[in-house]
């Protein structure tokens, strides 16, 4: 029974077991799938309840006229699930080598004749469900918390606005993979870029309040485009170019160059690191 | 050479950066592994003695594509260990982490099956390796407790079970016999001369000398990156001659020590504990015509010696010829 | 220990340049967050302005600084205790003389000067983006902060003691009462906002009454601050806080090793 030649029907086979036995993992975290649900509500209240206790009943119009809606509770919720899914993105695949080093698993996955993008693959499977599940989950009950309607809107829009941002994430969050691996300090390093990517895509404000060398560079970012399209489909606020097809357009197009450049990114930041220190160094 | 293994003039060098002080540092080269030239025959148990720091992981690490030489080259299985890495993994089984290289939150089928998944193997059969393995290495009663639960031994027994589960014929297996007790040793090493004797190559890395000696056809000895000696046990003893080998016991001071290894011809004189008190193992090269002299440098510093036994030459004496120290003083200094 | 730290800073540059660029990004986010609710978004207060009363960058700052600290505590003790439960260290350290409460102590002592300059190089990044935080009564401000970090290393024994009793789902535990205390103790809006259930259990909890004085002091009792309770009141809560949590965090953090050491759940993890 030595192992067989990888075929196609194989190596998806690898990508569910993968997702499987992360999923497997985090099952036998007490508690944990009950705090993704609850951390991204908690999260979003904190400016909620911040522009309420400021704005007295002027809330909803004062944010109206900044924002396009009065409907700032889905705004906020909205930011928090995307800022979710942005969050397990980084953590489960620009960290994911690092994760597999202090598991201390990385060179027995390095040492099996299955290349790594179909490992990643089934961490971005795994990531996909639980940031999905947590984002939505959160949405839902949070709104139904904070008494508004979570389904106003285009509901079937703003799911095709987060499947088709979610590509371009991953890509992003491989290309930090690069970097995390070179510079080492891992944690840290996440933690800032998350808080960056957060800041730059407006999780909590239009990004129309940034100047417009910010903006510019917010706009570079598909979290940006994919957060605004769930909004505008939501909330019926305004596209970045107007119509929702112009907009998906670019995220399409970061969906086509982002895992790509991600991937050559870090198969060259790996290789490196393997010619001089060797796997177990990452 | 036709081996399973062929290394020819491998070698390996790191750069590694020194730190002085807050804002000082500077590279420097660490050479790993210097022209390392050796071949591991198809079906042999092929032994890879050497102090910590001597290259053997590297070697390991290189053969089993882990690391990228510097220069020179490797095959295994005859497939080359650059150009064909994906055969070279395929057709290895690797126990090299210990313990650590299992997922603690799986249960102990759930780790085999999973890495059964990433050897390509379909989900009946991984079901099915893993099943059997479990069994040969008899943690089947505990194969669905998750692995943060076993002991250090149970968790070595599964991460020995985890180079099985592709049943490759080259099994690299760096020191599988660490932290387990005497019985669950002699079982492990059971199953090693099973497979040996159902034709596998086996490279084995160990720091018990008698392990060394009673599983391995061959033995190769690194140091400072460099090959020492390589043979079976018998061309490697007698490639010392028995007369070049004296043990003393007695009581034997530091400046007793440093005082025989003054003399003229010893090559090595290396003090260990005995259970009745010290054991001056040494090295030389005129046999034992020395043996006044030894005895008078040694009693002149204080010694007291209660025997002398020139025995019959062990690896371990060997493994002191070629490298100056013991693997057990090795090992403690760790 | 200034050395090392120093050592640290230089060789892990990342690590250092993080920590101040998170906290800033994060402030950032929710400083703007509550912005977009304001009525002159388009013509703001230029950067340098006298601050307007309740003014929310400083309920936010402040509160994020007591937050901070509180969070840090929280992880370090408790979460130090686990991670030598699982590394399997923790019965080592109870087989050598060293005093385990100093040395938690100590370890505790150099996050916190740590967190203090960070917080303070926040600080100072924010007053630069969005005008100038109000400072008043420092040494009153400074009094309450040292009486909060006592009281918060109370909770962080408490909650270590609890890390040997319940073990790894304290990691959980940890994330939920950081989150907790985040609603309840208002640290990052007024309490004002809280829905009146919730205020009535705010009430309850002596670092509500930190948050209040602290950041009403510096902002130099704005109207409606502080919010809880009169400032005088508030003083002597947070008083005995600091005084009474540390001693009884320790005696529960004893109890719970007595027991660990009389069950031999020393070990386990």
């Amino acid at each position: 029974m030595t192992a067989t030649s990888p075929t196609l029907k194989s190596n998806l086979s690898i990508v569910l077991a993968s997702a499987r036995m992360r999923l497997a993992t985090i099952s036998r975290y007490p508690g944990q799938l009950l705090m993704d649900i609850f951390i991204p509500i908690v999260f979003a209240a904190m400016p909620i309840l911040l522009g309420r206790a400021t704005a007295g009943p002027d809330a909803g119009e004062n944010f109206a006229q900044n924002t396009g809606t009065s409907n700032y509770v889905a705004y906020m919720l909205i930011g928090s699930a995307a800022f979710t899914i942005v969050t397990y993105a980084f953590w489960h695949i620009a960290y994911w080598l690092r994760w597999e080093q202090e598991t201390g698993t990385l060179e027995a996955l390095y040492l099996s004749p299955t290349h790594r993008v179909w490992v990643a693959g089934g961490t971005a499977l795994y990531s996909c469900l639980r940031s999905l599940f947590s984002a939505s989950a959160a949405f839902l009950i949070g709104s139904k918390i904070l008494g508004v309607n979570p389904f106003e809107g285009g509901v079937g829009l703003a799911f095709l606005f987060i499947l088709s941002g979610l590509i371009p994430i991953y890509g992003l969050a491989l290309l930090f993979g690069a970097l995390v691996i070179k510079v080492k300090e891992a944690n840290a390093l996440i933690n800032l870029m998350q808080w960056g990517v957060s800041f730059l895509m407006g999780i909590f404000f239009p990004i129309a309040m940034f100047p417009p060398l910010l903006r510019a560079i917010a706009l570079l970012f598909p979290p940006t485009w994919m957060t605004n399209g769930v909004r505008s489909a939501l909330l019926g606020l305004t596209y970045f170019f107007q119509e929702w097809y112009l907009d998906l357009a670019v995220l399409w197009a970061f969906a086509l160059i982002a895992p790509l450049l991600g991937y050559w990114v870090f198969t060259r930041a790996e290789t490196s690191i393997r010619r001089n220190e060797g796997v177990g160094q990452f | 050479m036709t081996g399973t293994v062929r290394v020819e003039n491998l070698s390996k060098t790191y750069q590694v950066r020194q730190r002085k002080g807050l804002f000082k540092s500077f590279r420097s080269t660490v050479e790993a592994l210097k022209g390392v030239t050796l071949e591991v025959r198809p079906g042999e148990i092929f032994g890879l003695l050497g102090p910590n720091g001597a290259g053997k992981t590297t070697l390991i690490k290189i053969l089993t594509t882990l690391l990228l030489p510097s220069s020179g080259e490797a095959w295994v299985n005859g497939f080359h260990v650059q150009r064909q890495e994906n055969q070279v993994r395929a057709s290895v089984g690797c126990m090299l982490m210990g313990e650590r290289g299992l997922y603690w939150k799986l249960t102990g089928r759930e780790n085999l099956e999973y890495f059964g998944a990433l050897y390509h193997l379909s989900p009946q059969d991984r079901r099915q390796r893993a099943l059997e393995i479990l069994e040969r290495i008899q943690l089947g009663e505990i194969a669905d407790r998750t692995v943060e639960t076993y002991s250090s031994g149970q968790k070595m027994k599964l991460a020995f079970g985890k180079a099985l589960i592709n049943d490759a014929p080259l099994l690299v297996l760096d020191e599988p016999t660490n932290t387990l007790d005497v019985p669950s040793a002699s079982e492990l090493r059971a199953v090693v001369r099973d497979l040996h004797a159902q034709g596998k190559t086996i490279i084995y890395t160990t720091h018990i000398m008698s392990e060394a000696e009673t599983l391995c056809d061959r033995v190769a000895i690194i140091d400072h990156g460099q090959l020492l000696a390589l043979g079976s046990i018998e061309e490697l003893k007698d490639s010392l001659r028995r007369d070049q080998v004296t043990r003393i016991e007695g009581v034997i001071p530091s400046r007793a020590v440093a005082a025989v290894k003054r003399l003229p011809n010893v090559q090595q004189a290396t003090r260990t504990s005995a259970d009745s008190g010290d054991l001056l193992t040494i090295v030389t090269s005129d046999g034992h015509e020395f043996l006044p002299q030894l005895i008078e440098a040694l009693t002149q510093t204080g010694a007291t010696i209660k025997k002398i036994a020139p025995e019959e030459v062990t690896l371990e004496d060997v493994f002191i010829a070629k490298t100056g120290r013991t693997l057990a003083e090795d090992t403690r200094e760790r | 220990m200034v050395r090392k730290e120093l050592i640290l800073m230089v060789r892990y540059p990342v690590n250092f340049i993080a920590s101040f660029g998170q906290i800033f990004l994060i402030v950032a986010i929710l400083s703007l967050g509550g912005r977009t609710f304001s009525a002159n978004l388009d013509n703001p207060p230029p950067i340098g302005a006298p601050p307007t009363s309740g003014n929310p960058s400083g309920v936010v700052i402040y509160g994020f600084i007591l937050f901070m600290f509180l969070s840090d505590t929280l992880w370090t003790i408790g979460y130090n205790v686990r991670h030598e439960q699982v590394q399997g260290t923790l019965e080592q350290l109870y087989l050598s003389p060293a005093s385990k409460f100093a040395s938690l102590v100590s370890r505790v002592a150099n996050i916190l000067l740590w967190t203090g300059l960070l917080t303070l190089a926040a600080s100072g990044l924010m007053v630069l983006m969005i005008g100038r935080l109000p400072v008043e009564n420092p040494w009153l401000g400074l009094y309450l902060l040292v009486m909060s970090l006592a009281g918060t290393f109370g909770i962080g024994f408490a909650f270590a003691a609890l890390t040997l009793r319940i073990r790894e789902t304290a990691q959980t535990m940890a994330n939920l009462l950081q989150f907790v205390f985040l609603i309840l103790c208002a640290n990052f809006f007024p309490f004002s906002a809280l829905p009146p259930v919730l205020l009535r259990i705010s009430r309850l909890i002596p670092l509500s009454y930190s948050v209040d004085a602290f950041r009403s002091t510096l902002m130099n009792y704005p109207p409606g601050y502080p919010e809880l309770a009169p400032i005088s009141v508030e003083i002597v809560i947070v008083t005995l806080f600091g005084i009474g949590m540390p001693f009884l965090g320790y005696y529960l953090y004893r109890r719970a090793e007595d027991h660990a050491r009389r069950s031999g759940s020393l070990s386990s993890f």
